[in-house]
């Protein structure tokens, strides 16, 4: 189900999936509904009462031609058809990607494809980061940079609107783009594109953070309980988010006896022990 | 044996572990080693890096596969746990993260090879199943698996895709690399085949060798259209003098006098002509060299795959394809004599069935070469960029997740099968255990086929001789009796054949110490 938002607009609880409904956890208004069923079919339209099917594959934003392409098959053929049929598959080939541009989006769709799926990111939020992709395409912005950059960008993109933010040296470890060709391409489609992204919100970290530290629940709950509180006294502000998320599981994770040094905890949100450090001792002073 | 020991007996046979014990068993195997051993099998992956004037060949090493448990990682990358109950609320799958170790390798050609990159990355998700040694709720107590909120009674053996419950159906073949005499017709005439589905590492071939109405013997197998005569074949495989080829099928005087008349007929005489001539029919039109490179690579390819086997020689595979085809022979002269009846197909000796660890080995090999052709898409396009090459960058994981996933979730096989997984019936409890332990025989349902449908003496004790549904399937589909125990592969074949070779079997290849000169005797 295609719900816009991940808050409830009443409440700000977070929203769940509920059968054919968008239900708000907290206050349990439902926020959006959708009678269709898009299960498989329920009976046979067909002759024989094998395939229920009546229709191919929905359309997807995640590929080239939106999945609406041709085929041919490799039905078991002999001689001269069958190399007849492989000549044409091959011209096919050829034809459906028919411009340069298509080959490009091709490329980095699959580069997107597989960023998504190290990351381990919905597929809602592969297609829309593939959309992003095009219209970087359409917009021309991928003149003189380069096209693993604006794939990565894509992803960057996706999951700071759907507020699961990674941080940007996490994707450059899994992309193929470097640090520099992600900011050259993030800053283009930015400036370009207006691109609907707010500071980050530390609490988007704090999960992540969490499990790679090996913390459990418990702890991760007191980070956020910190988190507010830091949000309250404006120690957000103008700091690196992910540097504030690192000190208040530190420091959750100290109350709770837990074993985290600084220095663990600050790797993992990629920034030093003193920007860490810094957070820290402001947060234990209020 | 009294009724309360037989009840006892009964009572353990029913226990609780032992309802899908088949399909554990067969797919902690499969875990276990059958993973290792389809990734063993690959090895490399080759790319067409270094075709190219002044460039250095790359190709990819496959090492070790590792997984964990299975666990779900949430849009805001937090990994944990997941239990069997989750996954069904949550409409999730069941699988854990498969790891595997890749040495990305630059050079051999002027160059000494170097180690590009290594590194043990994740390449997909494999559905996990219930109960199974990697399941996260197998050695739970009753009490434990209340408090996650299982069902304690719950037998498990099945797949949870996308929150449905699939079960992978057990299906009945007939036995692979084994000799089948019968009758056929052809032309109105009743002529006698020998048939032998040789099957090596997911390869299946079907080698049939036939006497026709002339009492020719002709052999056919895959990438030869039509057959080829009996005796070029032989010769090919390097079986050349007449005394030896006749002593080799049979000492009988009739069969004798019927090998003579083939002799007769031979169109060749020696090793290079035979391969000249199979040469012709392969690749007919092409270059002599070419021909005989071909002929050679159908022998050594496409003729029997079941006789290789690791360190033995090519020339002793070769030698051995030829003495098994003298056997295929005295099978079809022994039936044209009346000497033997043929072979009974719905016989449970000439059965074996595939259980789950069979059918996902299937998956795993397509999978696994699915992810091959992409990682050498992946390399040679990163190459062609001027891109660092990295495993991390050239590994995409959803193409093996979605190879593995998909088939189970709509049951269309690889190799066309389709209804191989189905959904858990839970119309009661009966039901499940009833369809964990159900079977299905791959003939199809349209046709009579009244003898497979009748219920075997061979099946006593091993088949429920009344549980099958009325209707087309009648026969076609059956279930375990109780008390049957299904017997499962040897896992060390070379300590079987010592054993064999110890026990006075000779001519066993690959073996020290036995007289090559008898062998397959």
């Amino acid at each position: 189900m295609a719900t816009s938002t991940t808050v409830c607009p009443e409440c700000d609880g977070r929203i769940r999936a509920d059968g054919d409904e968008a239900v708000c956890s907290e206050c349990g208004l439902v926020v959006a509904e959708d009678r269709i069923d898009r299960g498989p079919e329920w009976r046979s339209f067909a002759d024989d009462d094998r395939d229920p099917r009546r229709t191919g594959a929905p359309l997807t934003r995640s590929r080239h031609d939106r999945g609406l392409s041709t085929e041919i098959g490799h039905t078991r053929v002999k001689g001269r058809k069958r190399r007849q049929w492989a000549r044409m598959r091959r011209q096919h080939t050829r034809a459906r990607m028919s411009s340069k541009r298509d080959r490009n989006k091709v490329y980095g769709f699959t580069e997107i494809r597989r960023l998504v799926s190290a990351a381990g990111l919905p597929d809602s939020l592969r297609d829309q980061a593939c959309s992003l992709f095009e219209s970087a395409q359409e917009a021309d912005l991928l003149c003189g940079r380069s096209l693993e950059g604006f794939a990565a960008a894509a992803v960057y993109v996706a999951c700071r609107v759907a507020g699961v933010s990674r941080t940007r040296s996490e994707l450059v470890a899994d992309a193929k783009a470097d640090a520099n060709e992600l900011r050259a391409a993030f800053d283009a489609m930015n400036r370009e594109l207006g691109l609907p992204v707010g500071p980050i919100d530390p609490a988007e970290y704090l999960p992540r953070f969490a499990t790679e530290l090996g913390l459990d629940a418990t702890v991760e709950r007191a980070a956020r309980e910190y988190l507010d509180v830091a949000r309250d006294e404006g120690l957000t502000n103008g700091r690196n988010p992910c540097g504030v998320a690192a000190a208040c599981l530190y420091a959750a994770a100290r109350d709770d006896g837990a074993d985290c040094t600084q220095a663990a905890a600050a790797d993992v949100a990629d920034v030093t022990p003193v920007t860490l450090r810094s957070s820290y001792v402001e947060l234990r002073d209020r | 044996m009294n009724r309360e020991a037989r009840r006892a007996v009964s009572r353990e046979y029913f226990s609780q572990e032992r309802l899908a014990e088949h399909h554990f068993r067969s797919f902690n195997n499969f875990l276990d080693r059958g993973m290792q051993r389809v990734v063993d099998e690959k090895e490399t992956i080759e790319t067409d890096i270094g075709d190219k004037e002044g460039q250095e060949p790359v190709y990819v090493e496959l090492g070790d596969v590792r997984m964990t448990t299975p666990r779900v990682r949430e849009a805001d990358g937090s990994e944990e746990l997941l239990y069997p109950q989750e996954a069904r609320l949550r409409n999730i799958t069941y699988a854990a993260p498969v790891f595997m170790e890749m040495k990305i390798i630059r050079g051999g050609e002027e160059e000494p090879e170097t180690v590009v990159d290594q590194t043990e990355t994740k390449v997909g998700r494999m559905p996990i199943m219930v109960g199974s040694n990697k399941c996260n709720i197998s050695g739970f107590s009753d009490e434990e698996l209340v408090e996650i909120g299982e069902d304690p009674v719950d037998p498990g053996g099945y797949f949870i895709v996308n929150g449905s419950e699939r079960v992978l159906m057990t299906s009945e073949d007939l036995a692979p690399n084994k000799i089948l005499a019968e009758y056929d017709s052809k032309y109105g005439d009743e002529i006698q085949v020998a048939k032998t589905f040789s099957q090596r590492r997911g390869y299946r071939a079907l080698v049939l060798c036939e006497r026709n109405r002339e009492g020719l013997l002709e052999v056919s197998f895959p990438s030869v259209s039509g057959s080829v005569d009996f005796v070029t074949l032989v010769r090919a495989l390097g079986l050349e003098s007449d005394e030896e080829i006749v002593h080799r099928v049979s000492d009988d005087p009739e069969i004798v006098k019927f090998m003579l008349e083939n002799l007769e007929e031979a169109s060749v005489q020696t090793e290079e002509e035979a391969i000249e001539t199979l040469g012709e029919r392969v690749a007919s039109g092409q270059g002599k060299n070419y021909q005989l490179k071909r002929a050679n690579y159908v022998i050594d390819r496409y003729l029997l795959p079941h006789l290789h086997e690791e360190g033995v020689e090519e020339e002793d595979v070769r030698i051995n394809k030829a003495y098994y085809l003298c056997r295929m022979a005295e099978a079809c002269f022994e039936l044209a004599l009346d000497r033997r009846e043929s072979d009974d197909k719905d016989h449970y000796a000439n059965k074996r069935l595939k259980v789950s660890g069979d059918l996902m080995t299937d998956l795993f090999r397509t999978a696994l070469n699915k992810l091959a052709r992409d990682v050498k898409y992946q390399l040679e396009r990163a190459n062609m960029r001027n891109r660092q090459l990295t495993v991390n960058t050239v590994v995409r994981s959803d193409v093996l997740t979605e190879r593995l996933e998909h088939p189970i979730a709509t049951g269309n096989w690889v190799g066309g099968r389709s209804g191989v997984s189905q959904l858990v019936d839970r119309t009661d409890y009966m039901g499940v255990l009833s369809h964990l332990r159900r079977l299905r025989s791959p003939l199809s349902r349209s046709q009579p086929h009244f003898e497979a449908r009748d219920l075997h003496a061979t099946q006593w004790g091993r088949i429920c001789p009344s549980e099958t549904p009325e209707g087309p399937n009648c026969g076609l589909v059956k279930n375990f009796a109780q008390a049957m125990e299904l017997s499962q592969n040897v896992e060390d074949e070379q300590g079987l054949k010592r054993e064999l070779a110890s026990m006075g079997v000779e001519g066993i290849p690959g073996i020290e110490g036995v007289d090559r000169a008898s062998a397959d005797d």
